[in-house]
């Protein structure tokens, strides 16, 4: 029902009517808006002014944003499913990513140092892959059979805790077995060369990984838009009960979910773990955390939302230090990349929370 | 035998009883109503049957077959389909695709595509709105998709709970024509509503429902004309 009340006449004109009904929340939230906006026009008016950045340089600035967007949303894409079809924000993908390095890691080095890797790029790459993707899988699998099952009926925080306990539970076992010291993943001279575009150099990894991103990503969308199992897994997110009563099996929608998020998770790993040349059991919790804030900006449980978050907060992360914090003045701005993703977030969840395509953030519906 | 048998079925939600011992039968090939006023336990029942809610006590069978411990799902796959109470068509997809999610049980391809060509003939405002998203539909086109969806799962006994339910009279009367041509195609149903009168009136069985017990029973015109039916529920 509708919540308006019958329009009372007041005397006063309607601004005057809004600066009554402000009240200190609204201020403050309102200052910090206006600061935000501030640091972003005095950080890009200085950083013009001062014209500190060649042009080869803010083409590299937003190659990497996009590589590292396309790994983010990649990422967020496993939240969002998740969020859809289960309500509840598993916190543990960050951890199937981490997963699904390692798994490539195993197979990256030996392949590396036969030579394979080298010789064979294409061949190896799906290796690495199918063992990465079959990794965090199962992982994603036996996640979803252990620790979310049991908690499919309860409401309230107990289901997110239990997330968190997963996330740690992942990260320890992988450190208890292969150690806390940072591996360095292989680098092959072939993704080392980089293209000419238009006069500039692009990194010829970065290239590969956009490009494979948008495929896998495509695949995808193909499987939720176009796929039986697709279409009643969008028919669960918005109705389970419905669903249930057009003979869906809740359960097997859920365990298909979980396998594409895992795959998508296993992938991201993959790619992320190639980009910055490591592996190390905590390596997930940072791209896990920015993709969940990539899939609330795009709005959680939309799926064309959560990939134009991740390559959204992957270009501000990486044009931002240099436009925005440089330009008032900050050194070294490049260590605050993490502060700008998550100042986003916040700025997000604070002002935006069913984010630019999706629904709110909130309790289970009914 | 009849198709659809209940036995004394007890239903709690928490520690609230709603069903307190129903017994009914709904024999093959006809139509039979429960009415009865708001919380009497009407949506309940349809509930436990098509296993949404498990009774604590009692038995449902269908078609010989006890129910208990199947899930949702299982029960829809044998041909007893729920249309719910409020329709719950799924407003993000397409007509299209409520369709086939309707027919999510089957495999037969070629037969697939043959009932939904029926139900556009059976409905043919649909057949235009095939690629709009569903909840984009008017009331009365979004109670068509949900009858065509349930339909599309080629159900031996269909279950409708109030499917008048905020239409206009116009479209009300074309409900219920609908239901009475789909039971000629040899579909059981199972109908709940709050408009006693016209429910009644095409039932060939009816049961009256009053806080959670079956007060009354009987074919529909004797109920129509029951004098207690006639104060309570008919004005
Ligand atoms: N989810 C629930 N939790 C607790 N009590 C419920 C729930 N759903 C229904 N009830 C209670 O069970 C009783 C029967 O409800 P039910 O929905 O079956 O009634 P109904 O006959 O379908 O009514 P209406 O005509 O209003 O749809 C009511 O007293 C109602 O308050
Ligand atoms: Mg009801």
């Amino acid at each position: 029902m509708s919540a308006s009340s019958p329009a009372v006449a007041l005397p006063s004109a309607p601004w005057l009517k809004a600066l009554k009904r402000l009240n200190a929340v609204d201020i403050v939230l309102w200052a910090l808006r206006i600061a935000v906006l501030l640091v972003i026009v005095a950080g890009t008016i200085g950083c013009v002014v001062k014209g500190r950045y060649t042009a080869a340089q803010w083409v590299d600035f937003v190659v990497f944003g996009l590589t590292i967007g396309s790994i983010y949303a990649q990422i967020a894409l496993g939240y969002t499913m998740v969020y859809g079809v289960l309500r509840l924000i598993n916190f543990a993908h960050g951890d199937f990513v981490m997963t699904g390095a390692f798994a490539g890691y195993f197979i990256a080095v030996p392949l590396d140092q036969s030579g394979f890797l080298q010789r064979q790029p294409v061949l190896a790459m799906a290796a690495i892959l199918v063992v990465a993707i079959a990794t965090s899988t199962s992982v994603a699998l036996l996640t979803e059979r252990i620790a979310y099952r049991p908690f499919r009926r309860v409401t309230g925080l107990a289901p997110l805790i239990c997330a968190i306990g997963v996330s740690f539970f992942l990260q320890q076992t992988f450190r208890g077995m292969f150690g806390s010291a940072v591996k360095s993943y292989p680098e092959p001279q072939w993704q080392r060369a980089a293209f000419n575009v238009f006069g500039f150099n692009v990194p010829r990894i970065d290239v590969i990984l956009i490009a494979l991103a948008l495929l896998f990503m495509l695949a995808l969308y193909l499987i939720v838009h176009r796929t039986r199992m697709g279409t009643a897994m969008r028919a669960v997110a918005e109705d389970a009960e419905a669903a249930a009563l057009m003979g869906i099996d809740v359960n097997k929608v859920i365990v298909f979910t979980f396998i594409l998020g895992g795959a998508m998770a296993g992938i991201a790993g993959v790619f992320y773990a190639f980009l910055y040349k490591q592996v190390y059991f905590f390596m997930g919790f940072t791209p896990g955390i920015k993709a969940f804030g990539a899939a609330v900006l795009g709005g959680i449980g939309s799926i064309p939302g959560a990939m134009l978050g991740g390559f959204f907060l992957g270009l501000v992360e990486s044009v931002g230090p240099a436009l925005f914090l440089d330009g008032i003045g900050i050194t070294a701005p490049y260590q605050l990349r993490d502060l700008i993703a998550f100042t986003l977030l916040i700025m997000v969840l604070i002002f935006r929370p069913h984010g630019l395509l999706g629904e709110r953030l909130s309790k289970k519906r009914a | 035998m009849a198709l659809l048998e209940i036995d004394d079925i007890h239903v709690f939600y928490d520690n609230i009883q709603a069903l307190k011992g129903i017994s009914l039968d709904v024999e093959a090939n006809r139509i039979v109503t429960l009415v009865g006023g708001n919380g009497a336990g009407k949506s309940t029942t349809l509930r436990a049957i098509s296993g949404l809610l498990h009774p604590r006590q009692g038995a449902i069978r269908y078609d010989g077959r006890p129910l208990a411990g199947l899930g949702a799902h299982d029960i829809a796959a044998m041909g007893l389909v729920h249309v719910p109470e409020g329709r719950r068509i799924f407003g993000r997809l397409t007509v299209d695709e409520n369709l086939l999610m309707g027919a999510f049980t089957r495999r037969d391809r070629k037969a697939i595509a043959e009932d939904k060509e029926r139900m556009m003939t059976l409905f043919p405002r649909l057949r235009e709105r095939l690629r709009q998203v569903a909840g984009t539909l008017s009331g009365g086109e979004q109670q068509m998709v949900a009858t065509a969806r349930a339909m599309m799962a080629r159900p031996r006994l269909l279950l409708m709970d109030e499917p008048s339910m905020g239409l206009a009279p116009m479209v009300v009367e074309q409900v219920f024509e609908t239901i009475q041509a789909i039971n000629a195609q040899g579909v059981t149903i199972l109908l709940v509503e709050q408009n006693a009168l016209m429910a009644l009136t095409i039932a060939d069985q009816g049961y009256v429902l009053e806080s959670g017990e079956i007060v009354l029973s009987g074919p529909g015109r004797d109920l129509i004309d029951d004098e207690r039916v006639r104060q309570a529920y008919l004005g």
